[in-house]
């Protein structure tokens, strides 16, 4: 597979097309905006957290293909989890998109994120993958300055 | 050449040439409704196409027009007219991936 058919897979065109999760949440007790700078890519993350665990999550925004599926998985991944297990996938997660560890060091740690691995040969996409999950850790940690990649 | 180019993209599917201007410098800037510029630039640069995507440092501009960022590519004395034949295949190719 060439390097962009493994960045441009079927999966992540699929969720960039149409979005999981893709909505305001009203009852949201934990919320962070996330931005891009350079290139514009915008997102909100909503978290219902109920004793510590991710009862909700959803996200708004515009942005490249890489980023919305990103956002989209990065939901559909987290709900349901507690906070703890979230950051560790965060942590994970950021090692694979920057290439830190390999395909086979993250593979069992990130579960069907890794389709998301493609990105790291792509340095200029890097921050694109990584924004909602900068911004979900903004959330959860209450922060309110807008979460950024740079 | 930019006239040339600009017939060359004009008529790819979901393409937006922005800058119709008559008096208009050597740049070609283009959307598509569906797809990012960026996504756009990683394609035309695996397709040996180099390219500008995204605000241009124009923000305030993109905010007015409601475009999100654009894709531009810039032509100089020392492009030649094959090359912009290559950009419009490249640009084939974003269709392609995004079916």
């Amino acid at each position: 597979m060439s390097e962009l058919d493994e960045l441009y897979q079927e999966v992540i065109l699929d969720h960039n097309r149409s979005p999981r999760n893709y909505r305001a949440m009203a009852d949201a007790n934990h919320k962070a905006e996330g931005y891009n700078p350079l290139c514009g890519d915008h997102v909100t993350v909503f978290v219902r957290l109920e004793n510590g665990v991710i009862q909700d999550i959803s996200f708004q925004g515009s942005g490249c293909a890489i980023s919305k599926a990103s956002a989209s998985m990065m939901t559909d991944e987290l709900k349901g989890k507690n906070e703890a297990t979230a950051q560790a996938l965060f942590d994970n997660v950021h090692k694979m998109l920057t290439g830190d560890e390999s395909d086979e060091q993250v593979a069992d740690k990130v579960g069907k994120l890794q389709i998301l691995s493609g990105v790291c040969k792509f340095p200029a996409r890097v921050k694109c993958a990584s924004l909602a999950w900068h911004t979900v850790n903004a959330a959860l940690k209450g922060e309110s300055q807008p979460a950024s990649t740079e | 050449m930019l006239s040339y180019a600009t017939d060359a993209v004009a008529s790819i599917d979901g393409l937006r040439v922005i800058g119709t201007a008559k008096e208009k410098a050597g740049v070609l800037s283009f959307v598509f409704d569906q797809i990012h510029a960026h996504d756009v630039g990683t394609i035309l640069d695996q397709e040996g196409v180099a390219v500008r995507a995204g605000h241009h440092c124009a923000m305030p501009v993109m905010q007015r027009f409601g475009v999100p960022a654009t894709t531009r590519a810039s032509f100089a004395f020392y492009n030649t007219i094959e090359e912009v034949d290559v950009l419009a295949r490249a640009i084939e190719r974003v269709l392609k991936v995004f079916h």
